[in-house]
């Protein structure tokens, strides 16, 4: 039987529902410190003083810490995977409401809750800005002088700059739009925008560091230890060998826990104090620490009039907040997306990382790209709808099939595009009830795609221990997509065992090789590629230690008689290494063109049902059905609940979830006012893979985490239009802004708040 | 959190006297669900709270007396009212309105008492029992003392319960042959606290004809509010859809709404119009419900 | 939150502003501050307490005059620190005044901000208890033009 393609449960699920499977949140070791962090009331300002003294004299408190005392254990106290522009503790400036200034220590989680009560800070008020259009010319500059960091192979053209609020403008020119305009029969513009919301894992970010013998063991909740050690080691100084980064399960992630985020804070609170101290935020917290960008993405199209797109331009504004995180790759590897999975000869974009004091954004299931087919999905369906074209053949006509140029230049190669827009135009055709009275229904649907993130790196090991049990070694976390049982199926796979055989250990920087992260859809293609060539490498050492010990080549062996035949008793350990990194080409710098910008690429579509109440602007989502090009399944079951998901954490960013400033400070930072999908809000939901393989994936096989989130917010607006004739062009699509649309079209707006 | 007492009267009277008319950082917990989400925040930090798990186990009652009377002990769980056989057969009201009040965690948790005396307009059952005439019996340290909830509350969070006073029971009248409707509109997840919510008690006359009404409004002002003016507009008059649209008319003008994260004022005006014509059809159109 | 709103009052503007320039009459029309203090011509502190049920919160107030325009408009900026909790409330506040036959409408908008734990949490209820302080503040506003100003300080 094929280990690939299996349903099979997960390796943790009892550990998970027994309430065994250990947390970052949950460990404590003996004399260990909390901490509680004091932060900014301004959102922009420079630090006049902070006055600790009285926190400092409180009960209980081991220490308090401010940005400057980061600087006796890391010099340069700055961090990033794009620019190195965030200070482990606030220094000299203040750039949000709720950035870290100051930490207290102490064995009491509620004592040093109360000693940040009494720190007192004092702040030279700079003037904020909080929007991305108006920051890409605002005076307020949040940060003087850009640092790019040059850790990433895809980032190392970043330069810096000053006096500027955009971290990255990305551009990508291929043919000559204007000309193109100009001879197009229709021009059609929009504007959409979408809000700043939040990934909200369970499990906040929670990480504990201890100090050794010249070494550091942190413990944390993180999606990339192999970047937090090396971002570790370079801000302390010190050689990678001498940090140890170690990950259990995550309560989820969802891209609010990769690079670093509180791992500096709780390795530099550990060694100044010389003790164990655990960095756990509270659900609060999260809403200081890291979210998804809002964007503001103006959309220009011609085309002929029999409706072939012959030109595109887009103008897309990512509002990433006071540091840069991984927005940059945002606006960049996103970006170059933003013209859709169109067959467009004329296509010019420009995509701006721009700094403003909200809190910062990074990367969230989706990386960007729900944000794009936001507007370009809604524009596509304006087009058709000024056009007369019925939306599906207006697409059918446009979209890029396989050996065509993307914007890029890149050719398209194993992207079912036709396949899921066909399989989605039958699941949305036929006739429907259409509603009465105030209760109206329609249908929409929308398609998108995602390059994977190019050029990275996973390496795996695999062990063959003399009594014939694998065990695999990697960096992959599972922090409940599945990646545990996918990989153990791989090297099942190559090994010819059942998975559930095989042990995997995860999330050890000292036991397990390299991984650039588990992020972006990457793990199944990469990784799985390099526990496949480690799979393979063993098996190719087991068949060279059955000629060793004199077996006919072909010979069924058993494994521990192997073993026993070379040591003479059950001894011995076979290691099979493999490491695995994509071919790739950097785009030109001006025009953003390359031969081959990514190593595969997602597919995904989602057509909506929806009923709207017309006297209160209430959509209901009838029917959610979500077509994914995963390539060939590994385990079809997880891959199906990783569709779902998606759909259902994109369907609360489209309907409702909003992170609400005020002065920059966020209103809503808890589930009592920052709601998320809960079971009465699901739909009814169809999961549909399309036949397909990825040709270069391991065993056809390539990401699945974010391509459910694509198509969602458009297929619902493109849905609502054609229930009641009204485009909504912001998020969230909520009930009041349904209402209001739908009477200023019928020209009695309803009034402003009072 | 800063440490605080905790203390467990085995008894309401001993809950009672634990309680300090001069300091008003001393509470009652009953399922904690609303005062915890102070106390994380920090908004709200006590000197003793008062546990109330340990009171007489008849507290926790939810019966029918013979004339129909529904008697709810102040710390039977939301659960246990949404359960309960006698409650879905003669209040299906009730138990349609607990059945979406937030999620069943919370329902598992929060009590009717403590549902009832913290006050935030946002919550269900307060606008429902107003609308159907219940009282709460309230137990302070010299008397024991009857309080119509509509007439319950002062403000945001604020009760006209004495500080030492604790609701002990709540009574609702039997429906007999009389209509109610509970209708409340989220605006983000289902399970939210409502943008408003509107309860409707009818008796009728003859087939159509409102006899007298009683309509409550919660989530949109800042305590639960009777429409009067709406209610004199519906009593007496069949609701044909004229009279309909004149009452929302009368209810949309009557009240001064409050905006809030759930939709802005001049959004929940339109829902109260809109929620006034379907909870009253919805009141006729089942026997109860 | 963002409060705008028009009150009128029987008297000539230049009384009406006047009056409002001066701190005194000013703080007394706001529920809840006491201990001011002149820090100079055109900054004050104070003391500012309110509650919402049995929640008390305590703020350590300083107001700068920010604009005086005799007699048309007046604008401030406020800032307070909560006791015990670590946050900030910010404000800015501009009345302007018309006069016609004898009566002054003056137009006002307030802007203000919480932020750090207050503000994280628990908006609903702060705008409701703002909406109420600014009832408040008009009522006894209205009352300091009717009566003799004397009748609402202390």
């Amino acid at each position: 039987m094929s280990e690939i393609g299996r349903t099979l449960p997960r390796l943790e699920s009892r550990a998970k529902v027994t309430g065994r499977a250990d947390y970052a949140h949950n460990l404590r070791v003996p004399g260990m410190l909390w901490t509680k962090i004091f932060r900014s009331t301004v959102a922009h300002g420079r630090i006049v003083s902070i006055d600790t003294e009285a926190a400092k004299a409180a009960e209980g408190v081991f220490a308090v810490v401010t940005g400057e005392d980061i600087k006796s254990v890391m010099p340069e106290p700055y961090f990033g995977p794009a620019f190195h522009d965030q200070p482990v503790l606030a220094l000299d400036k203040v750039r949000f409401v709720g950035e870290p200034v100051a930490v207290v220590l102490s064995h009491d989680t509620h004592l040093a809750e109360q000693a940040v009560q009494l720190i007192a800070a004092e702040y030279e008020e700079l003037p904020p800005v909080f929007d991305e259009i108006e920051a890409t010319t605002s005076q307020a500059i949040v940060h003087e002088t850009l640092k790019p960091a040059g850790t990433f192979a895809d980032l190392k053209h970043l330069a810096g700059r000053k006096n500027t609020n955009i971290a990255l403008d990305y551009q990508l020119r291929r043919g000559d739009v204007e000309k193109a305009f100009a001879a197009a029969d229709h021009v059609f513009e929009h504007s959409f925008r979408t809000q700043q919301v939040l990934h909200v894992p369970l499990e906040s970010h929670a990480a504990l560091a201890e100090p050794g013998n010249g070494t550091l063991t942190i413990h944390t909740s993180s999606q990339t230890p192999s970047f937090v050690r090396m971002e570790i080691a370079r801000l302390l100084g010190w050689p990678e060998n001498r940090v140890s980064v170690k990950v259990p399960f995550l309560g989820g992630g969802f891209g609010a826990k990769v690079y670093v985020k509180i791992e500096a804070l709780a390795s530099a609170l550990a060694l100044i104090a010389g003790k164990p101290v655990k960095v756990a935020l509270s659900m609060e917290e999260q809403f200081y620490t890291i979210s998804k960008h809002a964007t503001t993405f103006t959309i220009k199209s011609g085309v002929t009039k029999d409706g072939r797109v012959v030109a595109r331009k887009c103008d897309v504004y990512w509002n990433g907040g006071a540091y840069a995180d991984i927005g940059p790759r945002v606006a960049q590897k996103t970006g170059f997306t933003a013209a859709g999975p169109y067959d467009i000869e004329n296509v010019s974009i420009d995509s701006y990382e721009v700094y403003t004091n909200r809190p910062t954004a990074g990367a969230l299931r989706g990386f960007g790209v729900p944000q794009l087919v936001w507007a370009y999905e809604s524009h596509t369906d304006l087009i058709a709808r000024a056009l007369n074209l019925d939306p599906i053949e207006f697409r059918r006509k446009n979209i890029l099939r396989d050996g065509r140029p993307q914007a890029t230049g890149t050719a398209m190669k194993d992207a079912a595009i036709d396949k899921v827009l066909e399989r989605l135009a039958e699941a949305m055709g036929g006739t429907f009830d259409r509603g009465s009275g105030g209760m109206r229904r329609g249908r929409g649907l929308a398609i998108g795609f995602k390059a994977s993130i190019s050029p990275t790196t996973s390496c795996a090991t695999v062990n063959v221990n003399a009594d014939g049990s694998i065990a695999l070694y990697i960096n992959t976390i599972d922090m409940g997509q599945g990646s545990d049982t996918a990989m153990a199926q791989i090297a099942a796979e190559v090994l010819n065992v059942g998975a559930e055989t095989v042990r995997v250990v995860h999330g050890d920087t000292d036991l397990a090789p390299y991984d650039m992260g588990t992020l972006g859809s990457r793990s199944t293609f990469h990784m799985g590629h390099a526990v496949k060539l480690a799979a393979e490498d063993a098996r190719a050492k087991l068949r060279a230690l059955a000629a060793e010990v004199g077996l006919p080549k072909g010979t069924n062996y058993d494994i521990k008689e192997l073993f026993k035949k070379r040591y003479g008793m059950q001894a011995g350990t076979i290691v099979g290494t493999g490491a695995y990194v994509p071919s790739y080409a950097p785009p030109e710098a001006k025009t953003g063109q390359s031969a081959n910008v990514t190593p595969f690429w997602m597919v995904g579509g989602t057509g909506a049902e929806v009923e709207v109440d017309t006297e209160t602007g209430h959509v209901r989502v009838v029917k959610l059905v979500n077509v994914a090009d995963v390539g060939r399944p590994v385990n079809p079951k997880i891959v199906r609940t990783q569709v779902s998901g998606g759909a259902t954490m994109q369907l609360g960013f489209t309907l409702h979830e909003n992170m609400v400033l005020d002065g920059g400070q966020v209103t809503n930072a808890s589930f009592a006012d920052y709601k998320i999908p809960g079971f009465r809000d699901i739909p009814l939901m169809e999961t549909e893979l399309v036949d397909a393989e990825q040709e270069s994936g391991p065993f056809g096989a390539k990401g699945v985490g974010e391509t459910a989130t694509f198509g969602v917010s458009p297929a619902i607006a493109n849905a609502i239009e054609d229930a009641i004739g009204v485009r909504l062009t912001e998020l969230p699509i909520t009930a009041e802004r349904v209402l209001r649309a739908l009477r200023d079209r019928d020209g009695h707006p309803l009034g402003d708040d009072e | 959190m800063m440490a605080f007492d905790w203390a467990e009267p085995a008894t309401l009277k001993e809950a009672v006297a634990l309680l300090d008319p001069e300091d008003a950082t001393v509470r009652a917990v009953a399922g904690g669900t609303a005062l915890m989400l102070m106390m994380k925040a920090g908004v709200f930090q006590p000197t003793r709270l008062i546990s109330l798990a340990k009171i007489e186990p008849h507290y926790s009652q939810v019966r029918i007396e013979k004339d129909g009377t529904l008697k709810i002990g102040a710390m039977a769980t939301l659960s246990a009212v949404e359960q309960s056989a006698d409650v879905a057969e003669h209040f299906p009201v009730i138990t349609e309105t607990l059945r979406t009040l937030s999620n069943v965690r919370v329902r598992n948790v929060a009590r009717v008492g403590g549902a009832l005396a913290h006050g935030d307009p946002h919550m269900d059952l307060p606008p429902l029992f107003a609308a159907l005439g219940a009282r709460v019996v309230a137990r302070g340290t010299a008397e024991v003392r009857e309080i119509e909830v509509a007439e319950l509350y002062a403000g945001y969070y604020e009760t006209h319960l004495k500080r030492d006073e604790l609701i002990a029971e709540v009574i609702v009248p039997g429906l007999k042959d009389s209509r109610a409707a509970y209708l409340k509109c989220t605006s983000r997840s289902a399970d939210d606290w409502p943008a408003l919510g509107l309860a409707v008690h009818l008796d009728v006359e003859g087939r159509d004809v409102i006899k007298r009404a009683r309509i409550v409004l919660g989530a949109a002002t800042d305590k639960v509010t009777r429409l009067k003016e709406t209610e004199d507009a519906l009593n007496g008059a069949t609701p044909t859809d004229p009279v309909l649209k004149r009452a929302a008319a009368t209810a949309a003008e009557e009240v001064s709404l409050l905006g809030d994260a759930h939709g802005s004022a001049a959004y929940k005006r339109e829902l109260l119009k809109v929620y006034l014509v379907r909870a009253i059809r919805h009141a006729l159109r089942g026997k109860h419900a | 939150m963002k409060f705008t709103g028009e009150l009128s009052v029987n008297a000539p503007r230049e009384e009406v502003f006047d009056k409002l320039k001066d701190a005194r009459f000013f703080a007394c029309c706001v529920k809840g501050v006491r201990d001011l203090k002149e820090l100079s011509p055109t900054t004050y502190a104070a003391h500012f307490e309110t509650k919402i049920a049995y929640i008390k919160f305590n703020f350590e107030v300083t107001v700068e005059l920010t604009e005086a325009q005799r007699p048309c408009r007046i604008a401030a900026k406020i800032e307070g620190k909560p006791h015990g909790i670590v946050g900030r409330l910010s404000a800015t506040s501009a009345a302007d005044f018309h006069e016609a036959a004898g009566v002054t409408t003056i137009r006002y908008e307030v802007e203000a901000s919480l932020t750090g734990r207050l503000g994280s949490i628990g908006q609903p209820v702060l705008k409701a208890k703002a909406k109420e302080m600014e009832r408040e503040f008009v009522e006894n506003l209205r009352s300091g033009f009717l009566g003799d100003v004397e009748a609402v300080l202390p």
